[in-house]
């Protein structure tokens, strides 16, 4: 029989074994040639990147991507060799050459690789067409999806030309293993791990107590200016605690949990039980066996996770903040006559008259005397302190009145704060705070005396708010103060500004409008566009999320496969015990429990590590190195539950593959 | 002895044309004795033994053991059934690698939930009988082929099967470990009355027992009995029942 043919009965006879091969590496060519089309698809680049800046981003990731897939490609030939050697003894045994089981393996591993590739470069294409059209749709970009090719020629050829390379070296490395290898060791190429072991108490305490250190560290940051972080400094701190919980972990996975497991033995109650007898020394045992694996796997998962929820989080905070850095859909300080008018002509030219709100707000400022004045009283009052802006600002109170507080938030389609607000009354004022006091106090009680020209009104702070109704460009110490009382205000105080506030339906994300309200406006810096604002953020940030986010999927894919394979190859090394453990009278059901919870112990080793350490890492990102300005709302860390939400359903599908694969391995035999 | 295990027409075909690998098998067991399953290779002697112990079904034919036909069990009765009745030992030692010595003893009995001071106690005081007291810490890689022969039997018996099923249990062991294993369980079956049947195809082996079935072809061709005491006597007439049945070929 040649060996093509001999090959493809192989193939054939275990279908599903080498499906599953095919897969994983199609899966892996799906990634690299989408990313490769997208890194030479230069309709999309030029949009979404005018400096060069994606295109040095994509080298880089190139190499990861590279790196990537040579790795996983040599995991998961050995993975594979692995299971075939036994039955390449055999043939060695029967007589068959070295050189014609090579062939063999050979064209066993060309008819995988062409099948992958076909697949590969097909949903490659598919995935990389998707990109642009996610692109096109999130950035609002005018595209000719007719001039990008659905198959991109020299990406084509840069895609087989590497992936055949992989394929070459790989060959020749099994060509190592086949020839270095004796007959007899192929023949017994079997489970060879030592069963006996060592348990190192004092590495197995040392693991644990690096972690909780590591983890008191990173908590240490809400201790504010007297932690280490601000007194040693950031990245050193971070730098250390990155490196006290790399190195907990990986003695907490090599030592402490075999440890652990070992004593848990000594409950004997819980010990002697039919599932349990079984799972814990497996554990241990596999745990040793496959330490290096899983210390792997946790910091990649920990690194996924990581970089997945503070990308998150640093997209959705600054568009979180466009609420408060321009609440309106259109807002401008009148600066010369007319400008109101003008506007409204030049708006009316796009939406119709009836869907448009415009609110003028006049705001008085008045200076104020009180033991201690909030900090945004005299906020921009002296060079610098003011955090972007170098225009001076005279220190004092922009005061507005309640209701036209009121129409601003239910123009601004606010009204779930604008119910829950009660009038104030006239010796009362609201608030507007730029960010919370770091030390969390609230100036709600105190007591701040206007002073106007016939003397002064007393006013308390019922309430301090983060919903400003005015941007930060135009109004800062904003107070909202009854009705009443802003009449007497502005009888006797200069008007500081004019602001108007534009909002409606028929004026959202419409950036021509922008633009020429800017020509109208001269450029004016005090023209804020909340859609403005948002959609400058996404393409500012997009290029680097979108290649950031093909890391995270190619972290996923390794993560999931690797855990896969491992435990696909641990539980057919030990069919011949679940063989044992059936006759001996465990059900069906039994065995699939013992199964199940040895691949959740698995499973969630890596993910439940992911997850503290990301949350930790988004904890320390979000308190030391973000702004305040929204405050400590749950919403914020939706982003941050949304992607992890994400990785443990595509944990939770890899599990229940994994789980249906090891079913079928161990009870059809 | 009341009966306790009555095979009746049983036949198992694997494939339709070919010819059956038990043909018509009618025996029985009675309680306490020590039965021994002879025939050359591919006579059928594993065949009887998987579907006496419901791991395979019988193509025809009725089985019962302790009352119970095996006809009536579904996939997970059998497997309850079995953990109650019936004990394995195999060619190969079939030991779980990862689990100690004591452990692989334990688990038949925590499968039967008893309390584990129960458990210890009962697997330390067979693996001294058994002479494997001081491998109990163990695991089975650390073992010899005897020793871990006797742990089988040990986990197999740990639990007091009503009965014990052995396929060629001394086929991978030298003579001596044979010879204690084949001591050990005709100790067992004296002084615990644990029901046996063993398959094998030696002599040697055979002469522990009371009572021999010789298969041929998936059928019983011939029964010999232990008349008295003395074991080598029983060894010689087992070899020359042999020899003749070679003879005849
Ligand atoms: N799973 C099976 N499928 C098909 N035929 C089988 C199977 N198991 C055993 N046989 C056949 O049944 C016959 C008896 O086999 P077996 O009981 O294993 O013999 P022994 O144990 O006496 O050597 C043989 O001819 C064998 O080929
Ligand atoms: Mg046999």
């Amino acid at each position: 029989m040649n060996t093509i043919s001999m090959a493809f009965k192989n193939l054939r006879k275990n279908f599903s074994f080498y499906a599953l091969y095919i897969l994983s590496v199609s899966l892996v060519i799906t990634v690299y040639f989408a990313f490769t089309s997208f890194s030479m698809n230069n309709v999309m680049l030029e949009k979404i990147s005018g400096d060069g800046r994606v295109e040095s981003m994509c080298k880089a990731i190139s190499v990861f991507l590279i790196a990537f897939v040579i790795f996983y490609m040599s995991y998961s030939n050995r993975f594979f060799l692995r299971r075939r050697t036994k039955e390449l003894g055999i043939y060695a045994l029967l007589g068959y050459r070295k050189e014609s089981i090579l062939s063999l393996l050979i064209s066993e591993n060309i008819i995988i690789g062409i099948f992958a590739l076909v697949m590969g470069l097909v949903s490659g294409a598919i995935m990389h067409k998707g990109i642009v059209f996610g692109t096109t749709v999130l950035l609002n970009l005018s595209i000719d999806n007719a001039k990008i090719p659905f198959f991109n020629f020299i990406a084509v050829a840069d895609t087989i030309v590497f992936i055949l390379g992989v394929l070459f070296v790989l060959a020749l490395s099994n060509a190592r293993f086949l020839f270095k290898t004796s007959l007899m060791d192929l023949v017994r190429f079997e489970k060879s791990a030592e069963r006996s072991m060592k348990f190192r108490k004092i590495s197995a305490l040392l693991g644990f107590i690096l972690i909780i250190v590591g983890y008191g560290l990173a908590l240490d940051i809400f201790r504010g200016n007297a932690s280490l972080w601000f007194s040693v400094g950031f990245y050193p701190t971070g730098l250390m605690t990155a490196m006290l919980i790399v190195a907990g972990t990986v003695l907490f996975i090599a030592s402490f949990l075999p440890y652990a497991a070992q004593k848990s033995k000594r409950h004997k109650k819980t010990f002697y039980t039919e599932t349990k007898i079984v799972t814990v020394p497996d554990f241990i045992y596999r745990i040793r066996s496959n330490a290096k694996t899983l210390i792997m796997l946790t910091l990649l998962s920990a690194a996924t996770l990581t970089v997945s929820s503070v990308m998150a989080l640093s997209l959705f905070y600054p568009i979180a903040a466009v609420a408060r850095i321009a609440p309106s859909e259109l807002e401008f300080r009148i600066e010369e006559e007319g400008q109101l008018s003008g506007a409204k002509l030049l708006v009316s030219q796009y939406a119709p008259d009836n869907s448009v709100t415009y609110i003028q707000t006049d705001i008085y400022k008045v200076t104020a005397s009180a033991e201690k004045l909030p900090m945004e009283y005299s906020v921009g009052t002296s060079k610098g302190s003011a955090d972007n802006e170098n225009i001076f600002r005279e220190a004092g109170f922009e005061c507005i009145s309640y209701s036209q507080y009121v129409s601003l938030l239910q123009a601004q389609r606010r009204n779930d704060i604008v119910g829950k607000l009660s009038v104030l009354q006239d010796d009362e004022c609201i608030l507007v705070k730029y960010q919370p006091n770091a030390d969390g106090s609230n100036e709600t009680g105190s007591i701040y005396s206007l002073n106007i020209h016939d003397g002064s009104i007393p006013l308390t702070v019922k309430a301090t708010t983060l919903n400003n109704p005015i941007s930060f460009a135009n109004s800062i110490g904003t107070m909202i103060v009854s009705d009443n009382v802003y009449e007497q205000i502005k009888s006797g105080t200069v008007l500081e500004n004019s602001i108007v506030s534009i909002n409606g339906e028929g004026i959202e994300d419409n950036e021509k409008l922008f633009e020429d309200m800017s020509d109208l406006l001269d450029n004016s810096p005090y023209l804020q566009g909340h859609s403005h604002r948002v959609n400058e953020i996404m393409s500012a940030s997009s290029s680097t999320f979108l290649l950031i986010g093909f890391l995270v999927v190619l972290f996923f894919i390794a993560t999931g496969s690797i855990l896969y394979f491992n435990n696909i190859s641990a539980v057919s090394d030990s069919k011949a015990d679940y063989e044992i453990l059936s006759k001996m009278g465990y059900s069906n059901k039994k065995l699939k429990k013992i199964l199940r919870k040895q691949i959740l112990t698995f499973f969630s080793i890596p993910f439940l590590f992911g997850l503290i350490d990301c949350i930790f890492a988004t904890i320390v990102y979000k308190t030391g190195l973000m702004q305040d300005l929204l405050g400590n709302t749950i919403t914020l860390y939706f982003p941050t539950i949304i992607a992890v939400a994400l990785t443990a359903s595509i944990y939770f599908i890899y599990y229940f593959v994994t789980v249906h694969t090891c079913y079928k391995t161990v009870l059809n035999a | 002895m009341p009966t306790l295990l009555e095979a009746k027409e049983v036949t198992k075909v694997y494939r339709k044309s070919g010819h059956p690998s038990l043909n018509k098998v009618s025996f029985r067991v009675a309680e306490g004795e020590f039965i021994g399953i002879m025939g050359a290779s591919g006579s059928g002697k594993t065949t009887l033994l998987n579907v006496l112990s419901t791991i395979d079904t019988p193509t025809s034919g009725n089985i019962w053991i302790n009352n119970v036909n095996l006809k009536s069990l579904n996939h997970t009765s059998a497997a309850d059934f079995r953990r109650d009745n019936l004990g394995f030992i195999f060619q190969e030692y079939f030991l779980l690698d990862s689990l100690t010595i004591r452990e692989n003893i334990a688990v038949p009995l925590t499968l039967q939930k008893l309390p584990p001071k129960k458990i210890e106690n009962m697997v330390r005081s067979l693996a001294e009988r058994f002479g494997i007291a001081s491998q109990l810490n163990k695991y089975p890689g650390e073992l010899s082929g005897g020793q871990r022969q006797r742990a089988s039997a040990a986990r197999a018996i740990v639990k007091k099967p009503s009965i014990l099923f052995a396929d060629e249990p001394t086929g991978a062991l030298d003579s001596s470990s044979a010879t204690e294993l084949l001591n050990t369980l005709y100790e067992a079956n004296k002084e615990l009355q644990t029901t046996i049947l063993m398959v094998t195809h030696d002599a040697y082996a055979a002469s522990f027992t009371k009572r021999i079935l010789i298969f041929k072809d998936g059928c019983i061709i011939k029964e010999i009995m232990n008349q008295g005491n003395n074991r080598r006597d029983f060894y010689e007439s087992i070899a020359a029942e042999i020899t003749k049945l070679d003879s005849a070929r």
